[in-house]
């Protein structure tokens, strides 16, 4: 058996199910890290990793041999990860707020040998961050993290959200705009 | 001064701007959209948490936890190149195409043969025609050279004789060939001919005015030379019909 994922992906066609572990135990992690900062939720984030790999290995059969299979299992992460925004929208278990909200769960910056102001400031930059990323759609926020957190290409994104070149920047476009009119009073503050 | 646009701001950030010197030089100019462009850079400076790192071993882990749910593919069966059902269809499409081919080749020459015949038997009458218009035309000038000489009772050239006796071999091969065809005025004037010529090639050395009159009494030159005429104006009427037609059928 070669180290390839696709002698790998041949193997497990072929009945070897075990090669595939091979897969998920050298993609798990970036797949991991993917979720989790579409979704912001680590354990979403596991959810959507293991969802990610049961549709992967059923979808097996189906792979395209000339494509890259780390693309492929991405693809299904942000289809699995845009599944898992949804259905939290639809709870709505977070409500957005335009203040700052102290009561709010959300993730802190830590920075323990910061002053009361500067962590005060950091609270907010991280909690007008976050409502910003609440209040975009889901192509927008899937473009600005694939795009500004993960680096990827605008063809990439293309691909991975299925339109064209031109929507997937003007998507991080829009991102960033929301973004940075999120953010925009605290530079005037500061 | 055209300002960049926030677009443009977002992509040069980015590094997909298209001219790229072409903004950082703007940008170092412009407080303006120095000021938009550093705005931007904030904003995107500030960073999400990073995801929980994950044990060295995470992947293992992700298998372990999802294995259980997935059933192996089924083993492809080993299938031998030239299995029976394989070898049988094999056959009955070479079979297919022999039959094709044989069928195409057979047809195609059903088809093509009485075309290449009728064209074949046309051209040979072409081919005929011309030479024996050339032949007819040569006979013809000698004959009326006889005529001449017979008028003016002057001895005729002796290349007269040379030319008969050119022209008779080629004349009894005409005669020959021609002897199966359906053409009874073109062999009785062949025939007719070849006996002038005879006479002619074979006289004495020295033709005279006398034997020239004699030959052409005893023989009947003028009829002849009637004759030929005639062959050659219903072979030059033959041949644009012979041509018109090949015309038609090659269409």
């Amino acid at each position: 058996m070669g180290n390839d994922d696709h002698a790998l992906i041949r193997a497990v066609l072929a009945g070897h199910k075990d090669a595939y572990g091979v897969l998920v135990a050298r993609h798990g992690e970036s797949i991991f890290r993917v979720a989790f900062r579409i979704t912001e939720s680590e354990s979403d984030a596991e959810e959507i990793v293991q969802e990610t790999f049961l549709r992967g290995y059923r979808g097996l059969a189906e792979f395209d041999a000339r494509a890259d299979f780390r693309t492929w299992i991405y693809r299904i992460a942000v289809n699995c990860a845009l599944q898992v925004l949804n259905k939290r929208r639809s709870e709505a278990v977070v409500p957005i707020g335009e203040e700052f909200d102290d009561s709010r769960p959300g993730v802190q910056l830590a920075d323990a040998g910061a002053g009361p102001d500067r962590l005060l400031l950091d609270r907010e930059i991280e909690y007008r961050r976050h409502a910003a990323m609440e209040k975009m759609t889901q192509d927008e926020r899937l473009a600005f993290v694939l795009r500004h957190l993960e680096g990827r290409s605008t063809e990439e994104i293309a691909v991975a959200l299925a339109v064209t070149p031109n929507n997937a920047k003007q998507a991080v476009f829009r991102a960033v705009q929301k973004m940075r009119r999120s953010l925009a009073p605290l530079w005037v503050k500061s | 001064m055209n300002h960049l646009s926030d677009e443009q701001l977002i992509e040069h950030y980015f590094g997909e701007d298209t001219h790229r010197v072409v903004a950082e030089t703007h940008l170092r100019v412009c407080s303006r959209c120095e000021r938009a462009y550093e705005e931007i850079s904030s904003t995107l400076e500030v960073q999400p948490p990073e995801p929980p790192a994950r044990e060295p071993r995470y992947g293992e882990q992700v298998w372990q936890s999802i294995q259980g749910q997935l059933m192996p593919y089924p083993a492809k069966p080993q299938r031998s190149r030239f299995s029976m059902p394989r070898l049988v269809l094999a056959c009955f499409c070479l079979l297919g195409l022999v039959a094709a081919f044989l069928g195409g080749t057979l047809w195609e020459r059903s088809r093509t043969r009485p075309t290449e015949a009728r064209n074949s038997q046309r051209a040979k009458e072409r081919v005929v025609l011309f030479i024996l218009d050339d032949h007819l035309e040569r006979s013809e000038r000698l004959l009326v050279e006889l005529h001449h000489a017979d008028a003016e009772k002057e001895d005729p050239d002796q290349s007269l004789q040379t030319e008969a006796r050119q022209l008779l071999p080629d004349n009894r091969l005409y005669r020959q060939a021609l002897a199966t065809r359906e053409d009874p005025i073109m062999n009785a004037a062949l025939d007719h001919l070849e006996r002038v010529l005879l006479e002619v090639a074979n006289s004495p050395d020295k033709l005279n005015s006398a034997d020239v009159a004699r030959i052409e009494r005893e023989m009947n030159t003028d009829s002849l030379l009637f004759q030929i005429r005639v062959l050659r104006a219903r072979a030059s009427r033959q041949q644009p019909i012979v041509e018109s037609s090949r015309k038609g059928a090659s269409i």
